[in-house]
């Protein structure tokens, strides 16, 4: 049984930096390419060429954006909780949201402009093999419309690579966003 | 609280300048006018019923959650006799917060600037240095609590307000109680919310969304024209204005504020399209499809806990979408999955004001508590890709509605009304057991009209 009351702590457990517990080191091929796919990830998204970001996309992927909560005491750092999300998709939904852009889709139509600028990255090995742990974080300008202020938006994202032949696929990606009350109108944008 | 007769705005403006009764048209200056948000916050927000969140929230003594009731952040609290207590999250002494926490469990809140410290009912418990008596001796520690809201509790949601002596809980639903009870009481544990809600701002005023909460049904068609193209309602991308799905059913609006609309899922959704009730009895007919979030086994509760009338209407045409004046919207709907199955989507909205050009949308997603856990997942996944931050319906309504406040800051533009004129006028359907005004066939402006005349008349109330 769940405990998914709001009051709950239970469901949150404290995630800090990587898992793996064998670095990959920065300026190491895989570090390199790995990097090299989350520059081109960015640029596919900003750039909106859609059918180039699903092709980056593995089609077991788990997409999620837990929701955070201003907590404090023996729960402060406990704010990240998993029982609510902002995106809970699969590869199967994320289809459909970008199906749904190329038609009328007035969120996103005219499109944002968007420039997601990709830092800190660092990697781990895991089990699997051929698959890596990837922490970045992600700080993304969002400008909308004539409207001369931009939307922001910053967070730390948690995936997980796959080398499929020699072409990284992303197959889990958890997107902890730092605000409890987001700013952004609406998530019409990938993370 | 101050007596205050009816308002005039400094520029001589009166409600009736703003509120055409004989034209039913809205100026767009209400969105964009400090002023008459003043008035608001005191004559509706410091006034009216508001919902604050539900009690699955807080099953333990001592839990919390703190929300606001308009600009007013409270403190939503289980005391030790398993009470829920609302009370004014500022701190008697020096107007420090009291909780700076958004949720938890404390047995004690103390206010971190100089220490007064209350139990979660909102009571004065001390000041720190018991024997110097820091909180003085003009006033009694019965007199130095939290201020406290009056608390209604209704299908585990938790409603509360600022006026203590006003209207109860069942006379602000009215006849809405019928269909709502539809919704929230119909099983014998009910709702569970799935989590904490998701919470984001959007530059507009509060009453942008609430007016279209309700049953603004007719901007389906054109707004989430997507719904349509990707197969989802009834109809193709070709055809969406000869066919029109799901602008057909029963609207119902109530004098309060409040409206539904009843829909018969066959005539909305392509997935239900082909079929048909013909000739199956009730229980047949719920058996084939059940309401939204529920199952087959949970059937039997729904004669238990509603009347007949109530169960042959959520077996035939249920309220799925609708508005809690003045700021909640109500979406219980069938939803598409992406493996070509359904399942429902249960939300609730609340659209809390944040000055008059900001709302924060509060997104509350639910299910039935004693359905199985892979529903509760299935159900929370399908509320979140339809509604709220990334819903790919409610997107749309986000991108919307900030674009008509910047139209009303302009001289010209603010002086544009807003039109309620496709009127249909309340008919009572044959046969039909529920109270409110009725207007079946297709969906018009009669509900939103009905919203803007509760609002007229709660502004136009004495203060």
């Amino acid at each position: 049984m769940i405990d998914r009351s709001t009051a709950s702590a239970d469901q949150s457990a404290i995630v800090r930096g990587l898992v793996s517990k064998v670095r990959v080191p920065l300026g190491s091929e895989i570090y390199n390419r790995i990097l090299e796919t989350l520059y081109d990830e960015a640029a596919a998204l900003d750039e909106r060429r859609f059918d180039d970001w699903v092709a980056m996309l593995a089609e077991d992927l788990v997409y999620t954006a837990p929701i955070r909560l201003t907590r404090n005491g023996v729960n402060k750092d406990r704010d990240v909780m998993r029982t609510m999300m902002h995106f809970d998709d699969t590869y199967e939904s994320l289809l459909l949201r970008t199906g749904r852009l190329t038609k009328s889709a007035w969120a996103e139509d005219p499109p944002s402009r968007t420039r997601r600028f990709v830092t800190n990255v660092r990697v781990g090995e895991l089990d699997a093999p051929e698959e890596y742990e990837v922490i970045s974080y992600l700080y993304v300008e969002r400008s909308r419309l004539s409207v001369p202020e931009n939307e922001q938006t910053s967070g730390e994202r948690r995936d997980v690579w796959r080398n499929v032949g020699g072409v990284y696929k992303l197959a889990r990606r958890e997107i902890i966003l730092d605000q409890s009350t987001l700013s952004m109108a609406n998530l019409a944008i990938f993370l | 609280m101050l007596h205050k007769p009816g308002f005039v705005l400094s520029d001589g403006t009166t409600l009736d300048d703003l509120i055409d009764r004989d034209m039913n048209e809205v100026s767009m200056r209400v969105m964009d006018d400090a002023e008459l948000y003043h008035h608001e916050m005191e004559r509706i927000f410091a006034k009216t019923w508001l919902l604050l969140g539900h009690d699955s929230e807080i099953p333990k003594s001592g839990d919390y959650v703190v929300r606001d009731m308009g600009e007013d952040n409270v403190i939503v609290a289980r005391a030790r006799d398993g009470q829920i207590n609302v009370s004014l999250n500022v701190c008697p002494h020096r107007g420090m917060k009291v909780c700076t926490a958004e949720a938890g469990n404390a047995p004690i809140h103390r206010c971190i600037y100089h220490g007064w410290a209350f139990r979660p009912d909102g009571s004065f418990i001390g000041a720190p240095i018991e024997k110097e008596q820091m909180h003085g001796s003009k006033r009694t520690k019965d007199e130095l609590g939290l201020k406290k809201a009056r608390v209604h509790i209704y299908g585990g949601l938790i409603f509360a307000t600022w006026n203590i002596e006003g209207p109860s809980f069942d006379e602000f639903l009215g006849d809405a109680k019928y269909y709502l009870d539809q919704l929230f009481c119909r099983t014998d544990s009910g709702l569970e919310l799935l989590g904490p809600p998701q919470r984001f701002v959007l530059p507009c005023n509060w009453k942008i969304p609430s007016e279209q909460s309700a049953s603004d049904g007719f901007h389906t068609l054109t707004l989430h024209r997507s719904l349509m193209e990707g197969g989802v309602m009834g109809g193709t991308a070709e055809s969406i204005y000869d066919n029109a799905p799901g602008m057909y059913g029963v609207d119902v609006g109530f004098e309060q504020g409040h409206s539904l609309r009843c829909l018969e899922a066959a005539q909305t959704f392509k997935m239900f399209s082909d079929m048909s009730f013909e000739g199956k009895t009730l229980d047949e007919r719920l058996e084939m499809l059940p309401p939204p979030g529920i199952t087959k086994e949970l059937i039997p509760q729904l004669h238990k806990n509603l009347s007949p009338a109530q169960v042959e209407q959520l077996a035939t045409i249920p309220p799925q979408v609708g508005g809690m004046f003045p700021n909640v919207l109500v979406a219980f709907i069938f939803a598409p999955r992406t493996d070509g199955g359904s399942s429902g989507a249960l939300a609730l909205h609340a659209y809390v004001p944040r000055g008059p050009h900001q709302v924060e949308f509060v997104n509350f997603i639910f299910a039935e508590k004693d359905c199985p856990e892979q529903m509760k997942r299935d159900m929370l996944q399908n509320s979140i890709q339809q509604t709220g931050t990334s819903g790919l319906i409610e997107q749309d309504d986000a991108d919307t509605w900030p674009q008509i406040q910047r139209a009303a800051r302009g001289v010209m533009s603010k002086t544009q009304t807003l039109k309620y004129q496709a009127i249909h006028g309340h008919e009572k359907p044959e046969g039909w057991q529920g109270g409110g005004y009725c207007y079946p066939g297709f969906t018009k402006d009669d509900t939103q009209w009905n919203w803007w005349l509760a609002y007229h008349r709660l502004m136009s109330a004495d203060a």
